[in-house]
């Protein structure tokens, strides 16, 4: 009786020493001053003297932007169509949608790299696109059990037998309900192409993830200070779509590089 | 497109064939895009990959990029790439599907939400970043090293090294620990207790309950967790390429350093035929995966 008390509690100890270990760590190495123990804001200071700095985190968020844009124009109205008229073309959906988590990213990097066309490759919102490949096993999981979630076609069919258009359609009673699971997908779109590193090193495109990467060849607490600053963002992003998707869990794993 | 009416017609009676074609066109028009945009941004670009492997540098059909990856330093870039996957798979599985039982079991249902939540953020925590943070622990003037210095324990001591096979294997259990919470937990959230009962009543011992039970039910997403992970810490580059002082041959650093063009021009395809290599192994992987999650969902929920 006594080992079941403590179980629980012991799990949770190791887990928050698992979890702060390296966080803590590197929050303490920020405020080195000069590799000694002595702390200051220094590295933060030298962040914000950094020209580069606003610069590709503007990058990142445009380029963001932009997979969220694709995402918004061509995977919700699909899952939706699919849903509403095209149900036995799901699980063939399904599958496509899933392939590109079975192929590493290193892999298609090289694929990109050597198939698409020059004018596309000389354009940075090449990386917008291939984004939403990365993205699109988790955005169609999570638009798709958000979907199955309403009787998405009754209610359609509902406000169609009551007259309206399907403009009217989809403005009052398609878009409300869906909301929340296009939300969510958008949300991990954004997550997903603010930190993607591979594809975008490979292709030769800096973003603030690179950036990152090649400034911590001149000041390693300089980039130890900005990894701190993108975990801490993205810890609390990705927490909020935790909490916001709660109730539609994917058993899809998340995805990492 | 067609109308409801029309489409109740079509399913009652039997249709023209000229009917069910149009209909037919009408519901598959809409899903082009997705299948374009699949197919160039995706399907094209690996197609490339596969076809251009089976060539010479020159342009001719050959097997010469293929005979290549099976020799050093590719060969030996394989087997450490494989072994990671394993090493990663198996250190991280056993104490996430642990962690998960407990928390499952024990765990109060706001608990076990914080935990998902959180799961899901760390398994995201991939990449560059993940790195930095572990050398300012675990570097020579790590803080982590520091603190267990006090405590008597110089971790430096010995031939540890951040930048070594370890070293990687440790900082993957970072990410990889959590993505095993996140598979792992949906299956020992549907052994339903009523199951345990049952047992109980019939006379079964909790031992008979797991190796008759519990077990059976659970293995199959165990195996699955574990595929998961292997194909995760087999293509994982950004930290890796972060971590190593290209001290390690990985295979995803060997495809990066060819794209770099840091080598020479005449092993260009060589690169594809590495690319092709993991594709297959990591399908191989992750195939069976897709396979047993599909069907464990059925009892899951």
């Amino acid at each position: 009786m006594k080992i079941r008390g403590i179980l629980l509690p012991s799990t949770l100890l190791a887990a928050i020493i698992f979890i702060t270990l390296p966080f803590g760590s590197a929050t303490e190495f920020s405020f080195r001053d000069g590799g000694k123990t002595k702390h200051s804001l220094a590295a933060y200071r030298w962040i914000l003297a950094q020209e580069d700095f606003l610069h590709y985190l503007g990058v990142s968020l445009r380029l963001a932007l932009g997979a969220v844009f694709i995402t918004l124009l061509i995977m919700v109205p699909t899952v939706a169509w699919l849903h509403l008229r095209a149900q036995k073309y799901r699980p063939l959906m399904e599958f496509l949608t899933l392939l590109p988590l079975v192929v590493p990213v290193v892999a298609l990097s090289i694929g990109a790299q050597s198939a698409l066309p020059e004018a596309l490759q000389s354009n940075e919102y090449e990386l917008s696109f291939m984004y939403v490949i990365l993205a699109m096993p988790y955005t169609y999981r999570a638009l798709d059990i958000g979907m199955s979630a309403i009787p998405l076609k009754t209610i359609t069919e509902a406000a169609r037998g009551l007259g309206a258009s399907w403009i009217k359609a989809i403005t009052f009673v398609i878009a409300p309900v869906i909301r929340n699971a296009v939300v969510a997908s958008l949300f991990l779109t954004l997550a997903l192409s603010l930190g993607e590193f591979t594809l975008t090193s490979l292709l030769h495109w800096d973003t603030f993830p690179t950036w990152v990467t090649s400034v911590s060849q001149q000041n390693i607490i300089g980039a130890i200070a900005l990894s701190v600053f993108s975990l801490a963002a993205a810890f609390l992003f990705l927490f909020a779509i935790g909490l916001l998707t709660m109730r539609s869990k994917s058993d899809l794993p998340e995805g990492q590089e | 497109m067609t109308s409801t009416t029309q489409d109740r017609v079509v399913i009652k009676g039997a249709p023209l064939r000229g009917t069910l074609d149009r209909q037919n066109l009408g519901v598959l028009v809409p899903l082009l895009p997705i299948v374009l945009f699949l197919g160039f941004f995706f399907f094209f670009p690996m197609a490339v990959v596969f076809v251009d492997s089976f060539k010479s540098n020159e342009g001719n059909w050959s097997m010469i990029n293929m005979v290549t990856i099976f020799h050093d330093p590719y060969r030996m870039a394989f087997i450490n790439s494989i072994k990671l996957g394993l090493v990663s798979a198996i250190t991280a599985s056993i104490p996430g599907a642990l962690f998960a039982y407990v928390i499952e079991t024990k765990g109060s249902q706001s608990l076990r939400r914080i935990v998902s939540s959180l799961s899901g953020v760390l398994a995201n925590t991939g990449g560059v970043p993940l790195a930095f943070m572990f050398v300012a622990a675990f570097g020579a003037e790590g803080s982590a090293v520091m603190i267990l210095k006090k405590l008597g324990w110089d971790l430096y001591a010995g031939n540890f090294s951040l930048f070594s096979f370890t070293g990687i294997v440790v900082v993957y259990l970072y990410f990889q620990i959590p993505l095993m919470i996140i598979v792992f937990s949906p299956a020992i959230h549907g052994i339903r207790k009523e199951w345990r009962d049952a047992s109980q009543n019939l006379g079964a011992t909790p031992l008979q309950f797991w190796r008759f039970i519990g077990l059976p039910l659970l293995l199959p997403s165990f195996a699955a967790s574990f595929l998961l992970l292997f194909a995760s810490a087999f293509a994982a580059y950004a930290t890796a390429r972060a971590m190593t002082v290209g001290n390690i041959a990985l295979v995803p650093l060997q495809i990066g350093n060819l794209v770099d063009g840091n080598v020479s021009i005449n092993q260009a395809n060589a690169g594809k035929a590495l690319a092709v290599g993991m594709v297959v192994i990591s399908a191989i992987a992750m195939i069976p995966y897709l396979i047993i999650q599909r069907r464990a969902r059925r009892w899951q929920t």
